[in-house]
């Protein structure tokens, strides 16, 4: 199946061994998107490789701007001041609702919904409008920048109430159709299910760990910008088939919103940025982990101290984690069920071949 | 929460453990890395990631082996003089991709496993992508003289 289906969204192959309509084994191939990314970042310098990294996902444009400009305050010994934290915290949060349900949709379309595929995009639509009214884009915001971020949220309680509509939408709509409909369940549940001992095995992280049973999330366990300040739960649930994926997810789509909903009504005043535009990065190497809407992303920053460009930039994706096991979850499953099983992981594979 | 220097001590390392920038770090000294992998194993630490440095002239490489125990980012920095080093893989499933890319990126040789294909990249020649070649002409993209020569 691939590098190019109608069931997957971005180029990637499995290759699978049937006997009759059933999987018996598969193969991954990926590399069709591959940028050189790595070693672009080498040949740009400190803000050119900002707006670079940003072009590593189009969905978590924000995430990996993020990540990599910790990591390069680290080296340059600089703080971001707490509003710009929390605005982190804004943006983080709603790219994960704009990718959760974005992933709703497309998960909806492989379903055979098509109406619920509609009803996700147009909450999608709803989540970037907020995305726009903060940062003036909908995708490649361009809002971090190192000690902060590029644009101040100007009315946050104004933006409280976009959230309190489309948390009430999620409530009333998507979430109960996904958790209750007859075609929801018979298309997910006890389809292709990673097991915890094998989540383990392969390491995976965000919401198809967590589906897995797997505890884990950085915003509670390692915090990050004003995830400190928050109150929140990290949803987990134990059966680690595709329905369980879609539980986590639904239920990190209303903690997202009460993280938004905290985050906007206690952002403090202040400066957004420690307003500096000339950095002397120390040599060594930084590293920064941050939980995007698909699980952890690591970036290792290194630098020579003197020089306008990284001496080397690794991305670690959470894509790259996930998709081993996808080989493990299509093990047993209808041929018919791969699609949906490959996008229950939620995969990104241009984050993925960089 | 278990103990750093419960990890260090049971595998003999007398080197204390150093945090640095985002990372606690163990320098694991004569320790194997196939070891190391087993030590994580038993605490239950995950995998994350393998990122390759390539070290000025003829020095070799540094890969760092990165795993979370508990929410606490644990790095072990390997020098490698040559170009080989064991695999992890029979240990540490998660591992597979990464061997492959670094394989395939700079050329190092993770021994003791077999390569599918190249990972990212068709073509017949690791190396060519993350790694200085002397003597390779050098395009108008590569970075300056000098920049990689990065010390921890």
């Amino acid at each position: 199946m691939g590098p190019y289906h109608p069931g997957l969204e971005e180029p990637y192959k499995l290759d699978m061994i049937c006997e009759g309509e059933t999987v018996q084994d598969a193969e991954l191939h990926i590399g069709f998107n591959f940028r050189g990314i790595e070693h672009l970042a080498e040949t740009r310098n400190y803000f050119q490789v900002i707006a670079l990294m940003e072009r590593v996902c189009g969905i978590c444009s924000f995430i990996h701007t993020l990540t990599l400009c910790q990591a390069m305050e680290q080296l340059a010994g600089l703080e971001a001041p707490p509003r710009a934290q929390y605005i982190r915290v804004v943006m983080a949060e709603l790219e994960r609702l704009h990718s959760h349900v974005l992933w709703a949709g497309i998960a909806a379309k492989l379903m055979g919904f098509k109406t619920m595929f509609m009803t996700c995009f147009a909450l999608r639509e709803k989540v970037m409008d907020v995305l726009q009214a903060i940062s003036g884009n909908r995708v490649n915001y361009s809002m971090n920048c190192v000690g902060g971020v590029n644009r101040d949220v100007e009315d946050p309680i104004a933006l409280v109430a976009m959230i309190d509509d489309l948390e009430r939408e999620m409530m009333r709509k998507v979430i109960p159709i996904f958790t209750t409909s007859s075609t929801a369940r018979s298309r997910c549940a006890g389809i292709g299910v990673l097991t915890p001992e094998k989540a383990i095995s392969c390491a995976v992280v965000g919401p198809t760990a967590r589906a897995s049973g797997i505890n884990q999330d950085l915003r509670r366990d390692a915090p990050y910008a004003a995830y400190g300040e928050m109150s929140f739960e990290v949803p987990v649930e134990q059966a680690g088939d595709v329905r369980a994926r879609l539980f986590v997810r639904a239920l990190e789509i209303i903690e997202s919103c009460r993280i938004l909903r905290q985050a906007l009504e206690k952002m403090p005043p202040g400066e957004i940025s420690t307003g500096a535009d000339k950095f002397s990065f120390a040599t060594g190497t930084a590293t920064s982990r941050v939980e995007a809407p698909r699980g952890e992303v690591m970036y290792s920053v290194s630098w020579k101290e003197g020089s306008r460009n990284p001496a080397r930039v690794h991305v670690r994706t959470p894509t790259y984690a996930n998709m081993p096991a996808v080989r493990w979850m299509v093990r047993g499953a209808r041929l018919a069920d791969t699609p949906l099983i490959q996008a229950s992981i939620d995969p990104c594979y241009s984050c993925t071949d960089r | 929460m278990i103990s750093l220097e419960a990890i260090s001590e049971k595998q003999g390392i007398t080197e204390s453990w150093t945090e640095s920038r985002g990372t606690h770090w163990l320098n694991p000294g004569a320790v194997s890395v196939r070891d190391l992998a087993k030590s994580m194993n038993q605490v239950q630490a995950r995998f994350i990631t393998i990122t390759a440095y390539q070290l000025p002239g003829a020095e070799g490489f540094r890969l760092e082996y990165h795993w979370d125990l508990q929410g606490r980012l644990l790095g072990f920095p390997f020098v490698i003089a040559g170009n080989s080093i064991e695999s992890i893989f029979d240990l540490c499933e998660a591992a597979d991709w990464i061997e492959r890319e670094v394989h395939e990126g700079f050329a190092v040789n993770f021994t003791g496993r077999e390569y599918e294909p190249l990972l990212l990249r068709a073509g017949d020649k690791p190396g060519v992508n993350l790694r200085d070649v002397p003597g390779s002409t050098a395009g108008p993209s590569t970075p300056p003289q000098g920049q990689k020569e990065v010390a921890k």
